[in-house]
């Protein structure tokens, strides 16, 4: 007992929580099981010094939350709302250990990571290094399983990490050069798991079961190797695997295929109130599965009690309608994105004379300055939207004014005049000026045929365009499509979603704004042929660009936050002078409906997938119900 | 007779293995395969891609393998020498989906009975409404009813099903408070059988099978009607009438039988319809059953899940077909003399 004081009397002076409580209190969903001896008491359960979560309002355990998503391969969603991470970003987007105690973090290069003594999977068995150890061993080093070896995330300048596994809660990765992103990287929303549940994975391993048994095993799934199934039943963050056993918060019970799917509360999680109750306080997590047109018309009539993720801007008005049954909030969040949509150039264009046009910085500046920003917000976004080029936006500390103003006024004048410069000086009898080989000045631009408003802003850029002897027509296409015309140069130009993390701060990747893959519209080559170590497509070859790759690798080196902030301040510039992508209207926000009994979800919050995790940063283990509802019954997959 | 029969069974497996190669090559027409897909619909709500993973995925399913040989795999399986290992969907697998990453057999297995429940009701539904109509609108032409029922059954061909279904699904919101699309309230969705179950199921139903069922009840009042009208102006009809049979007994005993062939007809098309449902009613209602996960599965190149999909309808028409000309054979004298007449 004085054992378990002291524990107390640590964790209160870690947080510097004030926690008077003389014992954990379990949730009553556990009682019955407690008492028949299926689950051991809750200081058993939970590790010695349990992470302790500050939220605005302490709350109460039970009840069921219900939520839609839109197939079952949704269920990862399910892993970023629940953001139990290594280390995680806090609400002012700080690193924090979550799961470790702690880490020690030796110039980017050493990292020391500590787990809590005494943690436990949900199924009850141990979480120790062990499980580490079986990850970088036996899976990410296993030519079967990882035919080409560790995940590129932990290699730096070709080289793997040492690792090594000090004791039963200590693990040390350590690189000769430092390696910035690796605890990002592990904070992730779709994080970098270094571990695994190696006591239910190594039932698949070659490595520890007998070859027959295994190829038992593995005719029985219908796999075509032992490899297969392992990859099969070890999908992490997937939610795919009831059997899989987890850290999260909730834990899924539901064999898929299925159209509604329950979690239940993980009975050893980590996580304990200020008051010593254990987290989560919702009982159940019920995702029904609909089509993912019909979810904002289910949830304006209710049927969910959170929901963000299928809701648009446009469907505010029609949920504002539904909130006056009283069921339902709805709040509008901000949106973490560089710009709602952009054009991007495609300076990889094979027809040689866009080619050359695409890659003149002053051609960029005038289709630039010849959108009128401020129609758009108007016209489209009611003008809730925070007008300028595609970069990072006010949330983030490296923000400044500049940055969003540069080449982003309408100016057809001046656009005028530098198209004159670059010798575009005849024009068509519709006043559409004429390339150097004769063909009039018509870019197509290619867009996924999704929704309307990729249409709808085109559009208002075409008339403003004309203004400046530019003319576009939009070439919609399958999303999968569009990306190949991209990869290939086939696209000219793309319109698309702007920068995804629009408020790094400086220790997160400029990876968005530099050339590193081809996943970037602008210059798909170049980030393919960084990919790809030099294999295939083009060498970065204009001065400003490869100045950006410079400093990204700069960055990488930079020792601490001061020389990460220049080198990303330098980069912003670049990128900001340079207008290799064209941003229209940022910061659409976005509708978040949320039940009216349900508490703790912020009035307002930012919607960003990487930083944020959804939901994640705002920890939905602290989220409760001041009217908990009868639970759904839970069938047994086991 | 027998003869035929055996004739008539051999010429299906030709029939069904062009089919089945067109329909692979149809779903892998488009460029790119499953796992491009995978990759664009991931990055386009910013989530990043684990491309070790996508590079191990695509060797382990033969995805980077030409285009025949993945058709040899999937059709005949894989072969060591002449001993048979694995695989093939000659002998009954059907092989392995992407998308849900499970063998199709239990990604199809679960939405199957629901589909059966929907479209058999749909088709009692067809039925028993047109039945009568049709009859009643043949025997009453150019009636005052027969108008009526013309005009709505004009109305139901028209509208198009998805627009019905919104509106349905709406009114039965706000009128009833039906949970928004569907078969169940949510609740009972995978909870074992009970009343409380089948009365929401009966709660939901009523909109898909109207909506599916409408314009089949509205064609199938014209072909009958039509028919009917064919034999009722006939002289056996005339005949019977002035050696004096009852009206009901002279119209159920001859012209309506002979009337009924669109009814036999129809088993043809009938049963590759009860696995495929309406898929974008149901796609509009989010339906948990077979039509939007076919849907999905050509959307996504999920190639085996759809490939099996199409060719288990494919060879359910054929039998569809062969069952159907066996009824007829058998209800109709004139089609069971001509068949061996010809012969």
């Amino acid at each position: 007992m004085s054992f378990r004081l002291a524990a107390i009397a640590t964790v209160a002076l870690l947080f510097a929580t004030a926690s008077a409580q003389a014992d954990w209190i379990s949730p009553p969903y556990f009682a019955k099981d407690e008492q028949d001896g299926k689950l051991p008491p809750v200081a058993e359960r939970i590790p010695e010094h349990p992470a302790v979560a500050e939220m605005p309002r302490q709350g109460q355990q039970g009840g069921e939350l219900q939520t839609l998503l839109a197939s079952a391969r949704d269920m990862r969603q399910i892993s970023y709302y629940s953001y139990a991470r290594l280390v995680c970003y806090d609400r002012d987007y700080k690193l924090v250990p979550d799961i470790l105690e702690s880490f020690e973090d030796d110039k980017d290069k050493v990292f020391t990571l500590h787990l809590r003594k005494g943690m436990k999977w949900s199924d009850g068995q141990p979480f120790t290094t062990e499980d580490f150890r079986y990850y970088w061993e036996d899976v990410a080093n296993n030519k079967d399983l990882s035919p080409s070896g560790p995940p590129k995330d932990l290699i730096v300048n070709g080289k793997p990490p040492k690792v090594e596994f000090l004791d039963e809660t200590t693990v040390r990765y350590s690189w000769d050069e430092p390696n910035a992103d690796f605890l990002p990287k592990l904070a992730g929303a779709a994080p970098l798991y270094i571990y695994r549940p190696s006591h239910y994975l190594r039932k698949f391993h070659a490595k520890y079961v007998n070859a027959d048994k295994l190829a038992e095993a593995v005719k029985e799934s219908g796999q075509p190797s032992w490899a297969a199934l392992h990859n099969r039943r070890d999908n992490m963050g997937r939610n795919d695997n009831p059997k899989l056993p987890t850290l999260d918060p909730w834990v899924l019970r539901t064999k898929p295929p299925a159209q509604r799917f329950v979690f239940t509360r993980n009975p050893y999680y980590y996580r304990v109130d200020q008051s010593g109750h254990q987290l989560p306080y919702i009982d159940q997590l019920i995702v029904n599965v609909a089509a993912s047109q019909l979810i904002p018309t289910k949830t304006g009539a209710g049927e969910t009690d959170l929901q963000a993720r299928y809701l648009r801007f446009d469907n505010y008005t029609f949920l504002k309608v539904g909130e006056k049954h009283g069921t339902y909030w709805v709040r509008l969040w901000d949106d973490g994105r560089g710009s709602n949509l952009a054009l991007f150039p495609n300076l990889n264009t094979s027809d040689e004379v866009w080619r050359r046009l695409m890659r003149d910085v002053r051609f960029r500046r005038a289709l630039s300055l010849g959108i009128d920003r401020h129609e758009i917000n108007q016209a489209i976004y009611f003008g809730l939207g925070n007008e300028g080029a595609n970069t990072v936006i006010p949330a983030s500390p490296l923000f400044k004014p500049e940055y969003r103003n540069a080449w982003a006024n309408f100016d057809p004048v001046l656009a005028n005049r530098l198209l004159d410069q670059i010798g575009l000086n005849q024009r068509d009898e519709s006043g559409i000026r004429l390339l150097p080989d004769g063909r009039p000045a018509v870019i197509i631009i290619d867009i996924a045929g999704d929704s309307t408003e990729e249409t709808d802003v085109l559009e208002l850029i075409k008339d403003t365009w004309h203004s400046i002897g530019i003319d576009l027509y939009p070439k919609p296409s399958q999303i999968e499509v569009m990306r190949n015309r991209i990869f290939s140069g086939d696209a000219q130009m793309s319109l698309s979603y702007g920068i995804d993390n629009g408020f790094p701060s400086a220790d997160m990747s400029p990876q968005d704004f530099t050339p590193t893959t081809q996943q970037q519209y602008q210059w798909p080559k170049w980030g393919q042929y960084l990919e790809t170590g030099g294999e295939d497509g083009q060498k970065v070859d204009l001065p400003e660009a490869v100045q950006l790759q410079d400093l990204m690798g700069q960055w990488r080196r930079a020792g601490d936050s001061d020389a990460r902030a220049r080198i990303w301040g330098q980069i912003l510039a670049i990128w900001a002078d340079q207008v290799y992508t064209i941003g229209t209207v940022a910061g659409i926000p976005q509708p978040v409906v949320v039940s009216r009994h349900l508490q703790n979800v912020p009035e307002r919050g930012m919607w960003a997938f990487d930083p944020g995790a959804a939901f994640g940063v705002y920890k939905p283990d602290t989220f409760w119900l001041d009217q908990p509802g009868p639970l759904s019954p839970v069938a047994d997959n086991k | 007779m027998l003869r035929y029969l055996v004739q008539r069974l051999f010429v299906m497996i030709p029939t069904l293995l062009v089919i089945s190669f067109l329909v692979f090559a149809i779903i892998q027409a488009p460029p790119g395969d499953f796992l491009e897909s995978m990759i664009a619909e991931q990055q386009s709500r910013g989530e990043n891609v684990n491309t070790e993973k996508i590079e191990f995925l695509r060797h382990t399913y033969g995805l980077d393998q030409p285009f025949y040989l993945q058709y040899l795999h999937w059709m005949f399986g894989t072969w060591d020498g002449l001993q048979h290992q694995n695989g093939g969907l000659i002998f009954g697998d059907l092989g392995y989906s992407f998308e849900h990453n499970m063998p199709v057999t239990d990604v199809i297995g679960d939405a199957l009975s629901l589909t059966v429940i929907i479209s058999l009701a749909s088709v009692l539904f067809v039925w028993i409404i047109s039945f009568p109509i049709a009859v009643y609108s043949a025997t009453h032409q150019y009636g005052l009813g027969d108008y009526i029922f013309t005009f709505l059954g004009y109305i139901g061909l028209a509208t198009p099903s998805f627009l019905l279904a919104l509106v349905l699904l709406y009114f039965a919101n706000v009128q009833f408070g039906t949970s928004i699309g569907g078969l169940l309230d949510p609740q009972y969705i995978d909870q074992p059988w009970s009343l409380g179950k089948l009365a929401s199921l009966m709660e939901h139903m009523w909109i898909p099978v109207l909506v599916i069922g409408l314009p089949g009840t509205a064609g199938m009042i014209r072909r009958l009607r039509a028919n009917l009208l064919d034999e009722l102006n006939k002289q056996y009809v005339v005949t019977g009438r002035a050696k004096g049979l009852p009206p009901f007994r002279l119209l159920v005993k001859y012209p309506l039988r002979i009337s009924l062939n669109p009814f036999i007809a129809d088993i043809g098309s009938l049963l590759p319809e009860l696995i495929s449902g309406s898929v974008v009613v149901s796609v509009v209602m989010s339906l948990p059953i077979t039509g939007p996960i076919l849907l999905q599965a050509l959307r996504s190149q999920d190639m085996y899940l759809a490939g099996s999909f199409l060719m288990f309808m494919a060879g359910l028409t054929v039998l569809g077909i062969f069952v159907s000309d066996l009824a007829l054979a058998m209800l109709d004298p004139r089609i069971r003399f001509g068949a061996g007449g010809s012969r």
